[in-house]
């Protein structure tokens, strides 16, 4: 299952479905993909936020206010399509500058993404197509050091 | 000496008793009168009984500048010597001796002066403000008794003195009759007679400031300070704005007969018509801009959107259908006149219109229900008995029509019916990604009628037959299960673009929440199943695209019996368990309402789907009923300032401003530079910005067709030297006749006086070109046209507009350019390719969006300009270098300013004032002479691209700091020719750099244009 609201888009795609259309007739639109609620400890990385903002971002999630308040014994970092590798680095990262309090568990998804084609000319109706792409949900904890 | 200082100093010693008054150097022919004790004292054994005048003769006999030099040497002497420095300047020496007994009756004439003094109150603040603040009590200003007894004689005559002074009360009713009902409603039919009030603007006014426009009190923006706050909602939660304003044109007839009408309107080149299959079904909601019968490149009208009615049998050409246009009240004048015409709807209906419905609808006597109504237009139905003509159309008024006139037309030859539905269904604007649980929490579809329910009394006859009818039922049960899918979705951009669903609810107000809360999407509807995969994939099928709000007579039906606020209320107070829902059973209204979704951001590859929502359409009486659940559900209302800010984050021109080659369009910037000018006079001269220094030429205004056309003169010179810009096909097949007067174009330029002041030079230019080539003009121009008849045209063409997109990218040989490149068979980038473009549209303007790579954050009427040579160097150098600065312009109007005042002022005027600068002209050499303003370009302008250090390319209409991206981003439109020509010189490298220079300031930054669809 996916979750996200913003995300990099797969870009190897692209050329692949425009070769087998005709660009005169359709335009092709990109719908978002389709989400869930997000929950607070939830992390959607992108590719265009700076890496060490998201970084911050999630070790903030972690380590809660100035005395600890709020802090979240676990986060989930979501990365789609391009993210995956930020996501992973991200996570890695965190783990690796917890003194080993962190652990992380991956799970990977496929995620169906719609592209609208719309027509260029009266005659034609809008067409979809579903296009998959690989994403990535990790698992950040915390765990009592031995 | 000034005649305020003076009365400043006679103020100032207006409770100075007369012999205590010290003699200041420039009140010297007062300062005998009243000269002070001391001097008075010693002068008197001398002088005895001299009069006063003689003793200013003796003392200030000396001749004037001796005075003074001693005056003044003598005060810097004495500076030492305390109080009596100032005042004794003329006395000679310490006096020898003094008399004690003149001395000491000075001494008590001063004492008693100051006594008096302070009994004397000599401010004008009342006397309870004059106490120290621990002394001051709540109620003291209208209670004498909470005072100080020593100041209560005083308070009272001023409470007395303050009674009188207040003015007679308007009102001759009190407070509590006019707080009636009854008057309540006569007071607000009389205040919205002018302008024409939303069903919400009581709420508005409340919360909002409201503003008077195009004909209705609108909500500008909430009083509440929340830019920040209404951004959000349109990003996480939602907005909520009214735009029941918007205006309805419905079309009826024949399908072959409506298209036929209506194509000349549209081109195919700007994208999809009303012809289109998928908004033909009745499926999709459609949007285009409409131009004035084949005129397509010029001669815009506006944009509108469109929905037809779903169609009962598809493929029939020849059945009669329906179409709504929804557009903006002030393209609806312009528009309505075409169509009229494209349709030949000429006789005007009386009636109005009654729609042959297949539902079987209650009469009108007979559903005239017993039960008041809290309808603002139905209690003035009710009340004002003498007139009753008038009532009721002010109830189906709008603003924008004359309520006498009639608002249906038919045609005799096609058969269409044309009718102006404005203000006859409320349009309500969800925006943001909880817009779907608002949605489906505060709308319930509406209970199936069963049999054997009592039908005696109710009023709401058509639901139920339609309920008899086992198809309508089960289409009502898919469109109520589709609305619940609603709920599962998290945004609205996942569904497919100007989906339209159907929907018949309940009233919304009988599962009002106690309190305001927020709703927010609910996790265990949001699991992906196989219902909400169809719905994104597909969308709404077509049948759930109907909706009971298409017809009339149901409308009305459903407007007439709703059942008042009071009503509602009186019942849910008569509920045995208090707080328990109320049933009402049969007599509960149903309501048609039609959803349709808005798809936000298309154009641009970044924020795709921002500002998405859904459009609630109503039937008129409804609006509250509505709204309030709305808010309760967590919305935040918007008023037009957010419009404004949610068209320029999605990137879309908003109207009418973005419009400039429509009348609307052209209206709306007259009127703004009218207001800029009015505001910017004022200021004093030396708080304003001198825009003749900065080199701005038009701060208020864009002058458009002067831009295109200096682009076009200069580019054509640049081709007469050798070099440059390869030549271009002199007889360009559309502008045959109007080659031979460009190539000269300073000269006719110079010569119209008509142009009399900076702003009017939207008018001036129309003017010029008229003295130019006056046979294009009356090839173009129908009688009675303006602006829109001239050349000037937006560029829309879809094709045009993706090759100049590939070409704007930063290199040609991009990624994405050189992907697309070889698919799309876009050219490169060169001059002989951007031939034919500029051939087809030979003064044309192009929409671009712009984003700054650095600082700065651009405003409206930010110029853009084309970079030169050396500032690419520099940015190559300085990856942060912020962009060159204008040099400083000479002010030639300052002299003639400063020349015209002496002038006036030795011809002794008789106007005065600000009408002065503005009105007539001084005689003498200045005759001809536009009236100046201090810092503003006068008179005809000069050619505006090269008047600064960096050519002008276009100019900026919507822009500011962007939070949706972190850094400042404009949308504005550029010259077609001055922006091929400037891609034409850049490096492939640095193509689509421009630069930007608000008016106000001499600093230009870098931005990347970028023209997205």
């Amino acid at each position: 299952m996916w979750r996200t609201h913003s995300m990099a888009e797969n870009r190897e795609h692209r050329g692949a479905i425009e070769a087998e259309l005709d660009p005169v007739e359709y335009t092709l639109r990109k719908r978002l993909p389709h989400r869930l609620p997000r929950r607070p400890n939830d992390i959607y990385v992108n590719m265009k936020t700076d890496f060490k903002a998201q970084l911050a971002r999630c070790q903030k999630l972690l380590d809660g206010g100035s005395r600890g308040q709020n802090a979240c014994t676990e986060i989930y970092i979501h990365g789609l399509g391009l993210a995956i590798n930020r996501a992973i680095n991200i996570a890695l990262q965190l783990q690796a500058g917890s003194f080993g309090s962190l652990q992380v568990a991956a799970n990977t998804s496929t995620v169906e993404l719609v592209d609208e084609l719309e027509p260029e000319t009266d005659t034609q109706e809008p067409l979809t197509r579903i296009r998959n792409n690989s994403a990535i949900h990790i698992r950040v904890f915390r765990v009592t050091p031995k | 000496m000034s005649n305020a200082k003076e009365r400043k100093h006679a103020k100032k010693m207006r409770n100075q008793p007369t012999n205590v008054t010290l003699s200041s150097g420039f009140v010297a022919d007062r300062g005998v009168k009243h000269h002070n004790g001391g001097g008075k004292a010693f002068q008197a054994p001398r002088l005895g009984t001299a009069p006063p005048r003689q003793t200013k003769t003796t003392h200030y006999a000396p001749p004037e500048p001796d005075v003074s030099e001693q005056l003044s040497s003598r005060v810097m002497f004495k500076k030492k010597g305390g109080w009596r420095a100032g005042p004794e300047g003329t006395s000679q020496e310490i006096p020898k001796y003094i008399t004690a007994s003149t001395f000491a009756q000075a001494r008590a004439a001063e004492i008693s002066a100051m006594l008096k003094a302070v009994t004397q109150k000599s401010s004008n603040s009342l006397v309870f403000q004059t106490l120290p603040r621990h002394m001051r009590r709540r109620a003291m200003s209208h209670n004498v008794k909470r005072l100080p007894r020593r100041l209560q004689e005083m308070a009272q005559k001023e409470a007395e003195k303050a009674v009188h002074q207040k003015k007679e009360h308007s009102k001759n009713k009190c407070h509590k009759a006019r707080r009636c009902h009854v008057n309540r409603m006569l007071e607000f039919n009389r205040r919205q007679k002018k302008n024409i009030w939303l069903e919400t603007h009581i709420w508005h006014a409340k919360r909002f400031h409201v503003v008077r426009q195009w004909g209705y009190c609108l909500g500008e923006r909430p009083t509440v300070k929340s830019h920040r706050a209404c951004y959000r909602a349109m990003t996480n939660r939602c907005l909520l704005q009214d735009l029941s304003y918007y205006c309805c044109l419905e079309l009826k007839g024949k399908e072959e007969e409506i298209l036929k009408a209506l194509s000349p309107m549209c081109s195919i080149d700007t994208g999809l018509t009303f012809a289109a299959v998928h908004c033909l079904s009745g499926k999709r909601q459609g949007s285009l801009t409409l131009y004035r019968a084949h005129r397509y490149p010029h001669g815009v009208l506006g944009p509108v959107t469109f929905i037809w009615r779903p169609e009962r049998t598809p493929g029939d050409t020849s059945a009669s259908r329906q179409l709504w246009i929804w557009l903006h009240p002030t393209l609806k004048q312009d528009i309505l006149e075409e169509v009229k015409a494209a349709c030949q709807c000429t006789e005007p209906v009386t009636p109005t219109p009654c729609v042959p419905d297949p539902l079987p609808t209650p009469s009108h006597g007979q559903s005239q229900p017993a039960l008041p109504d809290e309808k603002i237009g139905k209690k003035r139905k009710r009340k004002d008995d003498g007139e009753d003509a008038k009532p009721v159309k002010k109830f189906f008024g709008d603003g924008t029509r004359d309520p006498h006139q009639p608002r249906s037309w038919i045609s005799a030859a096609t058969g269409i019916v044309i009718s102006d539905l404005t203000m006859e269904m409320n349009r309500f604007r969800l925006i943001g990604p909880l817009s779907h649980s608002i949605l489906t929490e505060a709308l319930k579809a509406a209970s199936v009628h069963m049999e054997g329910e009592d039908t005696e009394k109710t009023p709401h006859l058509w639901w139920i037959e339609t309920c008899k009818n086992p198809d309508a039922v089960s289409l009502h049960r898919r469109q109520e299960a589709i609305f619940e899918l609603l709920g599962g979705v998290t945004s609205p951009a996942e569904i497919p673009a100007g989906t339209v669903l159907g929907l018949t609810v309940g009233d919304p107000r009988i599962n009002l929440p106690q309190k305001r809360s927020t709703a927010l999407p609910n996790p265990e509807k949001c699991q992906d199943n196989e219902e909400v995969r169809q719905l994104l994939l597909e969308g709404v099928p077509v049948e759930c695209a109907h909706s009971f709000i298409w017809s009339h007579a149901v409308c009305e039906s459903v407007t007439e019996n709703k059942i008042s606020d009071q009503d509602l209320n009186q019942k849910r107070s008569e509920l045995l368990v208090p707080g328990s829902q109320l049933v009402l059973g049969p007599h509960e209204s149903k309501i048609p309402i039609l959803l349709i979704q808005q798809p936000g951001r298309v154009a641009g590859d970044d924020r795709r789907g921002w500002g998405s929502g859904w459009d609630v359409l109503l039937p008129k009486g409804w609006g509250m009923a509505f709204w309030i659940p709305f808010i309760y559900r967590g919305a935040r209302a918007g008023g037009l300032k957010e419009a404004r800010v949610h068209s320029q984050y999605k990137r879309s021109p908003y109207v009418p401003g973005d419009f400039p080659d429509c009348s609307a369009g052209v209206l709306f910037a007259e009127e703004q530079a009218n207001d800029l000018l009015e505001k910017y006079k004022r200021r004093p001269p030396a708080k304003r910005p001198n825009y003749v220094k900065l080199g701005t030429l038009a701060p208020f205004c864009c002058p458009w067709e002067q831009l295109t056309r200096d682009w076009e003169s200069r580019v054509q010179a640049r081709e007469g030297s050798p070099g440059a810009f390869p030549p271009r096909g002199e007889g360009s097949d559309l502008r045959g006749d109007e080659v031979p007067c460009v190539p000269t174009p300073e000269k006719p330029r110079q010569a119209p006086d008509e142009a009399d002041t900076p702003l009017q030079d939207a008018r001036g230019p129309e003017g010029e070109r008229d003295t130019e080539c006056p046979a294009q003009a009356g090839a173009a121009g129908l009688p009675g046209q303006d602006a829109t008849g001239s050349l000037l045209c937006v560029l829309r063409s879809r094709a045009a507009l993706k090759q100049l997109s590939a070409w704007c990218g930063p290199s040609c040989g991009g990624r994405r350019a050189a992907q697309r490149a070889p698919g799309r068979g876009q050219r490169d980038l060169t001059p002989e390719a951007c031939l034919p473009l500029l051939d087809r549209f030979p003064r044309a303007l192009v929409w671009v969006s712009l984003s700054l790579l650095g600082k700065g954050s651009p405003e409206p009427r930010t110029m853009i300009c084309v970079p030169a040579e050396e500032d690419f160097l520099q940015l190559g150098r300085d990856r942060l270098y912020c962009g060159p600065q204008e040099p400083k312009h000479s002010d030639p109007f300052k002299s003639k300013i400063r020349k015209q005042k002496e002038k006036k002022k030795v011809e002794k005027r008789q106007n005065h004032g600000p009408a002065g600068s503005e009105g007539l002209p001084v005689g003498g050499p200045a005759v001809g002479l536009p009236a100046l303003t201090l810092g503003l370009w006068s008179g005809p302008l000069p050619d505006v691209t090269s008047h600064c250090s960096r050519a002008l390319l276009g100019f900026v209409t919507q822009g500011d700091f962007s939070m949706a991206v972190g850094c400042g981003e404009a949308l504005g439109f550029v010259s077609l020719t001055g922006l091929l020509d400037t891609l034409c010189r850049q490096p492939a490298a640095q193509r689509g750099l421009v630069l930007l220079r608000p008016p106000a300031s001499p600093q230009y930054r870098f931005a990347r244009i970028a023209i997205e669809l």
